[in-house]
């Protein structure tokens, strides 16, 4: 049995004009950009 | 504490100043997650140069158990909470990248029949919990939230309804506590009903993706059972993610004409505002992926980028989580939940093991 502190304040709107979501999504699609045009060449893990 | 750590600053001077507050927080998560990964290849290798067979416990695992050490030993300092709260940052982040691992064809393929279930999960989840709540006397509000957060996708579910039904932050708490607990029980006790059962890769996943109402909890119980399931998890949960706009949007009406407080004047765009964006950038990112767009040691990239995601995210889930506050949130709201979860789960795998006679996962 558990309970995350603080997790109510975790509003989806993380910023005036951008969501968490939105964020999120868009540093994905940054790192996936990087990748395919091959700065990142490699990930390892 | 994601709402103000992530704000817009109105200067560059704030910018440094709040990504400077997230970092300590960030290498926190970083450095438990990185020794449950340290943990889980300590114990591979030993059992290799011991010639033992050992169990393969993940560093999902790992990570979520020394989050939850720390938190419920020594505590996390107020420094570290700011970055503490970006694991559901990291966890959508992850997810999208996640999406560079399913082919359209695939997704498509598992849609049919992961619709159909979503569909018929969460208007049984809906129902049932309502009339669960009711039946223990909770307010109509706390019932609301716990009903979305177990039809559909715990705490963004809870979070979003709460903004659109005005509800009290004591009731999303409660909500939240309730559905949380069930979900960290719930990510012990399905992988070990799903290997009981002898459960497919396919039919866990999807048994976990559909029971299971937290993203973070879905991913991390599917991944403990097998790579393949935690894939078909995350995709069954994405179907069930994509429904919050639709029922959080239904319930926003109903409490309107209800209260008489507020209307909702532009259905679209409270559609649009309270849709989960994330599950829109795994589809494109799946999308490019069946194009061919990527290569096959940038697909490996991406996975293991998503895998470092995953990583944040999990510590975050055990360092976020304060086991002691559970006493004071009285027993209801849990009898409801766990009551409900546990018909959920049931129900959930009876559909599952239906939809595996018709489609014959597994076979």
């Amino acid at each position: 049995m558990s309970e995350k502190t603080d997790a109510p304040n975790l509003k989806t709107k993380a910023t005036g004009f951008l969501s968490l979501d939105t964020w999120a999504v868009l540093l994905a699609l940054g790192l996936s950009a990087l990748v395919w045009v091959g700065l990142i060449k490699k990930v390892p893990w | 504490m994601a709402t103000s750590a992530l704000a817009v600053p109105t200067s560059s001077e704030n910018v440094f100043r709040k990504f400077g507050g997230l970092l300590p927080g960030v290498a926190l998560l970083f450095a438990v997650g990185y020794g449950g990964k340290l943990i889980e290849r300590g114990i591979a290798n030993y059992g290799k140069a011991h010639h033992l067979a050992l169990p393969n416990i993940e560093y999902v695992l790992w990570a979520i158990v020394i989050g939850l050490l720390i938190a419920n030993t020594v505590g996390v300092p107020k420094i570290f909470q700011p970055g503490l709260a970006t694991y559901e940052f990291w966890l959508k982040a992850g997810i999208v990248l996640l999406g560079s691992r399913f082919l359209l064809g695939d997704v498509l393929k598992l849609g049919g029949v992961s619709l159909v279930l979503v569909a018929i999960e969460i208007v049984i989840s809906l129902l049932f919990m309502t009339a669960l709540g009711r039946a223990f006397g909770l307010s109509p509000k706390l019932t609301t939230l716990l009903a979305v957060g177990s039809s559909i996708c715990g705490v963004s579910a809870i979070i979003a309804t709460q903004g659109a039904i005005d509800a009290d932050d004591e009731d999303a708490s409660y909500a939240i506590a309730a559905i949380l607990s069930l979900g960290a029980i719930s990510l012990f006790t399905f992988p070990l009903i799903g290997h009981w059962l002898h459960l497919s890769d396919q039919s866990y996943g999807l048994w976990a993706g559909l029971g299971i109402d937290n993203t973070a909890e879905v991913t991390a119980a599917g991944n403990l059972y097998s790579d393949a399931a935690g894939k078909v998890a995350v995709l069954a949960k994405t179907a069930r993610n994509a429904m919050i706009g639709f029922v959080v949007l239904g319930y926003a009406i109903h409490w309107a004409r209800k209260t008489h407080s507020q209307e909702v004047e532009n259905k679209a765009s409270f559609l649009w505002q309270k849709f989960p964006k994330f599950v829109l950038g795994f589809l494109l990112i799946s999308a490019i992926a069946t194009a061919g767009v990527f290569g096959k040691d940038q697909l490996t990239s991406l996975a293991n980028l998503s895998r470092w995601a995953f990583l944040l995210t999990f510590a975050g889930v055990g360092l976020r989580t304060n086991i002691r506050e559970l006493g004071k949130q009285g027993w209801r709201p849990f009898a409801v939940g766990a009551v409900g979860e546990i018909v959920i789960a049931a129900l959930t795998l009876g559909l599952v093991y239906g939809a595996d006679k018709l489609v014959g996962w597994g076979h």
